[in-house]
């Protein structure tokens, strides 16, 4: 390595020099400048590594720095002078012996210099500290101080955590016995390594011994419970074949079972691929036809190569199961990647055909893509209903990211352009779609960076500090979490509220793998595929999860089982854990209660609907179909109609409720008796007699001789309409009426008053 | 699926019954010998007699043939390896790295064809009929020292194009039979006196196919003239490669008169990049390059384009953010934040490189990319 050192000519920049800076409690103060720092050989190592390259140092270089106000403070060591040295620095506070972890940074600056930047609170003292992890070399570095600004809080921050008893390969963070809080998965070739999470946000580490792995899970691990014994089993994507890791029923252990076949293993996924309610796994093959285990309904799996992406060179990275056409059967698209001139690259659509077969509709679908991409993100980025897919690259070399947007009919088109992704020139291996800051819109994950989607199918990147790694909740506080080897970065999360949704089928595979779960509310509706393999690598949780914003009432909550069982329930509660068995709360039950069951005719009953869960739609019936009248503005489909009774007589009142899942299977009857009060005066019998009825134009008043003194007419909304009657014949002309019923109300000489009705053709 | 102990019992009992037999039967090392055809006699007699087939049979109506000693491209016992007539050996300056197998090449022509010279930097041009054979063996093996044969590999040129033709030898070391499924058998033996041990990698086709293509058409790598240029000792005495094709008259004669040639990469006093750059041709190049199985990473590792450092990976950011620390492909002076050291020092199959062709590292390759490393301090080299 060449050893550039401060030259005297640089010395000129440097505006101060400082000197060997032993200790913590020695450190040199520093304040807004350029300083050169000799040879690295302060005694005391920094307890604590805040960047990233790990552990190593011997030796530092201690300087303290307390600011007068506020300020975004920047140290950085990004300067050509300072060539080929690879620098670090560690940033805390506190005071010497509790350090705390401020920032840090290896190499964000040129070559593997470096820059690091944090918010510094006046008065507060910080440790600005060089370590000899890669080089003792003397360099220059400089202390900037700015504004803060004020960072929009519809993105999250992140706390790492690290977590020492975790050995292995930590590629899942995912419930594994039971209790569905998400677990950390980490795996040896003789050791599975589970770090359950506890209610009270600590875990527990249990290993279980396997035998050893044939095949570890070098390039995929995939989690679901095969073999129904309500723990989940694992597969291992190796680079010659799979093994499966089979739990033994008691959660004590875990057997290996391992296929003779050749695999290439890329991502691998469980899914009921044959719709039989039995859990199989799908294997992406990077080199031939693409293999699946189809499981015959006791755990036991058969080795299947063809029919689910055949290219005879493979090219198959990233599968993932979307249920892209809205059918209720998971479909399968196929991230593809391959070098050369060939036709292996072209990612792949395969729509289920929920008979065990699928047709490849790639080109139709215009997703028939030769961009080099090893994973993609779907969800429904626009809460239309409709899964839409981000299909990120890991090459350059053959087109950028593509967003394509799902247009309900089988098609996705291209509205990449203005989105964002088309300036977003980062590229890896992992894309897969969470929402991170729970605003109700699916953002894209990528390592070292979250793609926020901002709501309106534009997306801003923001950087964050994980690489790859599986995503779940890892202290169960509604914002999801991310894993990266030993270190847990927890969500720091925002006022937005979430529902998570944990699943347990009976038809249905167990886990609920390829159910879709739909939230309804203010913002409309919200979709979820419940997914066993997501990214390239790893494998994140198996719960749904939703932000629903600043909104603060969720109507309803439905699940869509593959089986095509359907369950709904109603107003679950914001920031909740709602656990649903499949047919829990299949329908609707119609239910209605009325204000009174016998009236006279003319009266009115109100009807109030009792129907649950969660009913948006109400068809009333009434037989015999006519006599009576909806009224006070209410039609059949009210939820709490008025029903007018005109003619007396007894009516079967009935209601059919619905809700999102459909019409409820049984309809709720209620028998309403009606009263004849026709031809009774208020204090005494009188006869009353009118004909013809229904009439065309005069009326005549038979009334046993008793003279008449005054008439009204009403409609039957009551409004008086203006009628004219012939004393000397009783009789009333009606022809300038409009055809219907209508009240009349007859006063006699000796003031009895009588109500009767009659209908004007 | 499940029921899979079975077939290790039998892995088991075939691998005990073939450290038996080696130790019955040890192999002498196999001399690199280029020397005529012995007839074969006829052991016993017998009341029919039939015409005893003699020299190299490849049939392009009928290979790749069940057995290795159909080709008859051996005389004696098979696992001699001594060529027949016609049969040459060959080998390049710098060879691929695989798990420290050692190799046997050989190039067969039918009578009367030749290859063409194309390029330096290309593949000669065989003509159809033609076989290229290449033996994986490892010498003191455990427990009793002996040399054994793992595969043979064969590619035949047909006249749509070459095809893969995998023997797996067997235990009694006689013959070996078409196996293109790809399997794995343990080796253990001694590295320079220290005992190592493999889980071996014998390839299925597609495995050949991930390095031997060019888009997805079969191709070999190692006969280039740029890896042929160069003396090789053959029993008539040392002789350049390629003026010795000419001689045997399976070489047109119309070669440049200076070709740009790879070199041993251990070969010390040879400058350094040339060496690294011979070593990353034969072992990497296969991928890295255009046409290729990963030709969409910027990488490219044929000698004819790593003169351009760039190509090498020198101070360019890597696709694929493996780790925060890793920040370019090589790093000048810097071998912890170089992803090509990582990779090459990696063993974790989805880490290292090359990809397939090895489960432990090439610790003389990754010695030489750390010496060249720590030899440049700019992206300028």
């Amino acid at each position: 390595m060449k050893k550039i050192l401060l030259s005297i000519g640089l010395s000129v920049l440097v505006t101060a020099w400082t000197f060997g800076q032993q200790t913590c409690a020695t450190a040199q103060i520093i304040t807004v400048n350029t300083y050169g720092t000799p040879s690295i050989n302060g005694t005391e190592v920094p307890p604590i590594v805040c960047s990233t390259g790990g552990t190593g140092a011997t030796a530092a270089n201690w300087y303290k720095y307390t600011p007068t106000q506020d300020f975004a403070v920047t140290i950085t060591t990004d300067f050509i002078s300072n060539g080929n040295i690879d620098n670090r620095v560690q940033i805390y506070s506190g005071s010497c012996g509790a350090l705390i972890c401020v920032a840090g940074d290896d190499d964000s600056g040129t070559n593997a210099l470096c820059v690091a930047s944090f918010n510094a609170t006046a008065g507060t003292d910080y440790f600005i500290v060089f370590d000899n992890r890669w080089s003792s070399s003397g360099f220059m570095f400089q202390l900037i101080e700015d504004t803060i600004i004020v960072p929009n809080d519809s993105i999250v921050s992140w706390s790492p955590v690290s977590t020492s008893s975790i050995t292995g390969s930590s590629l899942g963070v995912v419930d594994m016995n039971g209790d569905f809080l998400d677990d950390i998965v980490s795996v040896t070739s003789t050791n599975i390594q589970i770090h359950q999470q506890n209610s009270t946000g600590s875990f527990t580490p249990v290993n279980y011994t396997t035998s050893a792995a044939q095949f570890t899970p070098s390039w995929s691990l995939a989690v679901g419970d095969y073999n129904a014994d309500g723990y989940n089993d694992l597969l291992y994507g190796g680079g010659s074949g799979v093994t499966f890791m089979e739990s033994d029923g008691l959660g004590t252990g875990y057997t290996q079972v391992s296929g003779s076949q050749y695999v290439f293993s890329q991502r691998s996924n469980f899914v009921d691929i044959n719709n039989d309610g039995h859990l199989d796994a799908f294997v992406c093959h990077d080199v031939d036809p693409n293999v699946y285990y189809l499981n015959d309904g006791t755990g036991t799996l058969t080795f299947n190569q063809g029919g689910l992406g055949d290219h005879p060179d493979g090219g198959n990275y990233g599968s993932i199961w979307v249920d892209y056409n809205n059918d209720r059967l998971p479909d399968l698209f196929i991230a593809k990647c391959r070098g050369g001139a060939g036709t292996a690259k072209i990612n792949e659509l395969h729509k289920n055909n929920g008979n065990g077969t699928f047709t490849n509709v790639s080109v139709q679908s215009n997703l028939a893509d030769p961009i080099q991409t090893w994973s993609s993100a779907w969800n429904d980025f626009d809460n239309d209903g409709w899964m839409d897919v981000v299909v990120g690259i890991s090459s350059s070399a053959d087109g950028m990211h593509k967003f394509m947007h799902n247009n309900g009919d089988g098609t996705f088109s291209n509205i990449t352009a203005g989105s964002g992704l088309e300036t977003y020139l980062g590229m890896s291996t992992e894309y897969a779609s969470y929402d991170f800051n729970n605003d109700g819109f699916a953002d894209v994950f990528t390592p070292g960076t979250i793609l926020y989607n901002n709501g309106n199918n534009t997306f801003t990147a923001h950087t964050i500090p994980m690489t790859a790694g599986a995503v779940g909740d890892l202290n169960n506080d509604g914002f999801l979490d991310m894993q990266n080897g030993t270190t847990t970065y927890f969500n720091n999360g925002n006022l937005n509220s979430w529902l998570t949704v944990t699943l347990q089928g009976t038809t249905s595979n167990l886990n609920g793998i390829g159910a879709r779960v739909e939230i309804y509310g203010a913002w409309g509706k919200q979709i979820r595929d419940v997914r066993a393999g997501v990214g390239f690598r790893y494998m994140g949780t198996l719960n749904a999860h939703f932000g629903i914003g600043a909104a603060t009432l969720i109507d309803s909550l439905r699940v869509l089982w593959p089986s095509g069982n359907k369950d709904v329930i109603c107003n679950p509660n914001k920031n909740s854990v709602i656990h649903i068995i499949e047919n829990s709360a299949p329908v609707a039950t119609a239910i209605f209660n009325a204000n009174s069951t016998n009236v006279d005719e003319f009266e009115s009953v109100n009807f109030t609907d009792a129907s649950t869960p969660c009913p948006t739609a109400w068809n009333w019936s009434i037989n015999p179909t006519t006599g009576w009248n909806f009224s006070n503005g209410t039609t059949s489909t009210s939820q709490n109609p008025t029903i007018t009774f005109d003619i007396p007589g007894t009516y079967e009142v009935s209601l059919v409720a619905s809700n999102s899942n459909g019409n409820s299977i049984n309809q709720s009857t209620e028998t309403i008796v009606v009263n004849s009060n026709v031809g009774i005066a208020t204090n005494n019998k009188v006869n009353i007699s009118i004909h013809p009825n229904p009439v065309e134009d005069l009326v005549y008043i038979g009334l046993n001789q008793l003279k008449i003194k005054s008439i009204k007419i009403a409609s039957v909304l009551g409004a008086q309409v203006d009628a004219d009657l012939d004393k000397s014949s009783n009789t009333i002309d009606v022809t300038h009426l409009n055809a219907g019923t209508y009240f009349l109300s007859v006063t006699t000489e000796n003031d009895d008053v009588i109500i009767t009705r009659f209908i004007k053709k | 699926m499940r029921r899979i102990y079975s077939l290790f019992f039998f892995l088991f009992i075939g691998a005990v019954l073939l450290f038996n037999a080696c130790k019955k039967d040890p192999i002498e090392p196999l001399p690199a010998a280029d020397t005529t055809q012995n007839p074969v006699p006829t052991p016993t007699p017998n009341p029919l007699p039939t015409p005893v087939p003699t020299g190299v049979s490849v049939d392009l109506t009928t290979v790749p043939y069940t057995k290795l000693s159909e080709y008859r491209f051996f005389t004696g016992a098979l696992k001699d390896q001594i060529p027949a007539d016609n049969v040459f050996p060959y080998k390049p300056a710098s060879s691929l790295f695989t798990d420290y197998a050692l190799k046997k090449r050989f190039v067969w022509l039918p009578s009367g064809t030749k290859a063409t010279y194309l390029a330096d930097n290309k593949i000669l041009d065989l003509p159809v009929g033609a076989a290229l054979i290449k033996t994986f063996y490892y010498d003191n093996t455990e427990p009793s020292n002996t040399t054994r044969i793992i595969e043979t590999r064969i590619m035949i040129r047909k006249s749509t194009g070459w095809i893969f033709a995998e023997y797996v030898w067997n235990n009694e070391q006689t013959d070996a039979t078409l196996q293109m499924n790809g399997s794995y058998t343990p080796v253990a033996w001694s590295q320079n006196g220290t005992s190592t041990s493999v889980n071996y990698r014998i390839p299925s086709e597609t495995e050949c196919l991930t390095c031997h293509k060019s888009n997805s058409n079969p191709i070999p790598i190692g006969i280039q003239p740029q890896n042929l240029n160069n003396d090789y000792p053959f029993a008539s005495g040392n002789a350049n490669q390629l003026q010795y094709w000419i001689s045997k008259g399976i070489l047109e004669n119309n070669l440049p008169s200076t070709i740009v040639s790879t070199i041993d990469y251990h070969d010390e006093s040879q400058p350094l990049k040339t060496r690294l750059r011979s070593y990353l041709d034969i072992n990497c190049a296969h991928c890295h390059r255009e046409n290729s199985h990963c030709d969409y990473r910027p990488l490219r590792l044929a000698f004819s384009e790593t003169l351009l450092s760039a190509n090498m990976g020198l101070c360019v950011t890597p696709d694929e953010n493996i780790d925060p620390m890793l920040i370019q492909i090589i790093v000048p002076g810097n071998i912890a934040k170089s992803v090509m050291h990582f990779r090459l020092n990696s063993i974790d199959e989805n880490t290292r490189m090359p990809l397939l062709g090895r489960s432990v590292v090439d610790e003389v390759g990754v010695q030489l990319l750390r010496d060249y490393i720590l030899s440049i301090d700019d992206c300028n080299d």
